[in-house]
């Protein structure tokens, strides 16, 4: 077949669509100018339901009716036609189907990479549970060490330091008053002597022994911590713990004094 | 009182038109832009009223009216009498299911002041079906604009096979209406 020839064909094939069309748009015309003849039926304003359904009735069985007639409308028998259409339908499927593949392969390269992800962040998460189990079994060998040994050394270490820091106040405090707070020597002794010849036999305490028993009474006896004055506590001392607030005196019993709670 | 006749023109090629009629010029042009935002192989043409009957002076320009939308805003009363008014304008050949309601705004229960059954019924009466619409919410309007203008395809006779008042039927038979009826 030439070409030419084909393209009178082609020609030939539209022209009978053409007709075809033309034949059929009468036809709608037709049917437009009965439609035209019937009166414009309004609804009733009241109970519209009623005569709407009447209407839908017949129009119902009037399309009924139709399709009982109706012949399948078979298009053309124009080879060429026929040909064209067929090429057309099969070239918009083919579009279709390869918009298809296409979206399927993304979707699947998607899927892949996905999975690729995951499984990298599965392989991480298990890492890291390795990880974990290795310090925590680390950590739990350590704890047992610590709770025992480490820290009973260190409280004895630390009760040692505290210990010697004590001694070590205790000595300074002893050796301040031992040097600052003497007992009255020769000539005091003297001077009691030359004013009453009753205290000559009495042994004088120093002022640290006065603190120690004030201060072992209070902490041997917090229920009554006065200690009686005797003849012993040289009256200087007495009155300078009482002035300074260190002591003090019985409300009743002037002859007993006590430490001032320090503590309190 | 001119009336909206179903058939009075010719069909134009390759195109259909649907009629939006509602108070809410809003939610007219957003459920409008939403229809045209669909992609179709045939020419949708949109026409907006805000009550019927349409102005007979522009009558020659108009194409045929192939679907009807009554967009009853449940939250104003005025919307529904409107519409009840504008119900009178339009052809009986039309209920044979080229007519649908689209009641906007029921889902927030608490704002509206018609009730759901009054739609329910007056659709009821008209034998047309009702659809509902939040057209705030943007997935909701684009839903709804499919499926009017899957009707619309219907309505136009761009389904070989299905007729608007078969397909009325069938939606109608769906809905199981007969509560409505007492």
């Amino acid at each position: 077949m030439s070409l030419s020839q084909q393209d009178l064909n082609l020609e030939d094939a539209k022209e009978q669509l053409l007709e075809e069309c033309e034949g059929i748009w009468k036809q709608v015309e037709e049917c437009q100018n009965k439609l035209t003849f019937q009166e414009i039926e309004t609804v009733p304003a009241t109970d519209p339901k009623l005569s709407l359904l009447l209407h839908r009735m017949k129009a119902l069985t009037a399309e009924f009716n139709q399709w009982q007639k109706r012949t399948p409308e078979i298009i053309t028998t124009n080879p060429d036609v026929l040909v064209a259409l067929g090429k057309d339908q099969l070239q918009r499927l083919d579009h279709d189907l390869e918009m298809i593949l296409s979206t399927v392969h993304a979707k699947n390269k998607k899927l892949n990479e996905d999975l690729l992800r995951e499984q990298q962040w599965l392989e991480e998460q298990q890492q890291l549970i390795d990880c974990l189990d290795q310090t925590e079994k680390e950590i739990s060998n350590q704890v047992v060490q610590f709770s025992e040994k480490r820290a009973f050394q260190e409280l004895k270490s630390k009760m040692l330091k505290i210990k010697a820091y004590k001694e070590e106040l205790l000595n300074a405090l002893g050796e301040f008053v031992e040097k600052h707070f003497p007992l009255p020597e020769d000539d005091g002794i003297q001077k009691k002597k030359t004013r009453s010849s009753r205290e000559e036999d009495v042994q004088l305490i120093t002022l640290h022994e006065i603190l120690e028993s004030l201060i072992n009474t209070l902490i041997n006896k917090p229920h009554d911590p006065y200690v009686t004055i005797n003849n012993s506590f040289w009256s200087p001392y007495i009155e300078l713990l009482l002035r300074y607030g260190i002591a003090l005196r019985h409300l009743e019993d002037p002859s007993r004094i006590r430490l001032e709670n320090f503590y309190d | 009182m001119s009336t909206l006749a179903a058939f009075g023109k010719l069909p134009t090629l390759n195109s259909a038109t649907i009629l939006l009629v509602g108070t809410n010029e809003i939610f007219q042009q957003q459920l409008a832009e939403t229809i045209l935002q669909e992609k179709q192989d045939l020419k949708i043409n949109i026409h907006l009223a805000d009550s019927l009957p349409l102005p007979p002076e522009r009558d020659h320009i108009r194409p045929r009216i192939d679907l009807i939308v009554f967009m009853v805003n449940m939250q104003s009363k005025h919307s529904y009498s409107n519409i009840e008014a504008s119900l009178v304008h339009v052809d009986a050949s039309f209920f044979l299911g080229k007519v649908c309601f689209l009641a906007t705004g029921a889902g927030r229960l608490n704002q509206i002041s018609i009730e759901v059954n009054a739609v329910l019924k007056l659709a009821d009466l008209y034998c047309s079906p009702v659809l509902f619409c939040e057209l705030e919410c943007e997935k909701i309007r684009i839903a709804t604009a499919q499926r009017l203008l899957r009707m619309l395809r219907i309505c136009a006779g761009h389904m070989s096979g299905v007729s608007a008042l078969s397909f009325s039927s069938l939606m109608k038979s769906s809905i199981g209406d007969s509560s409505f009826l007492a």
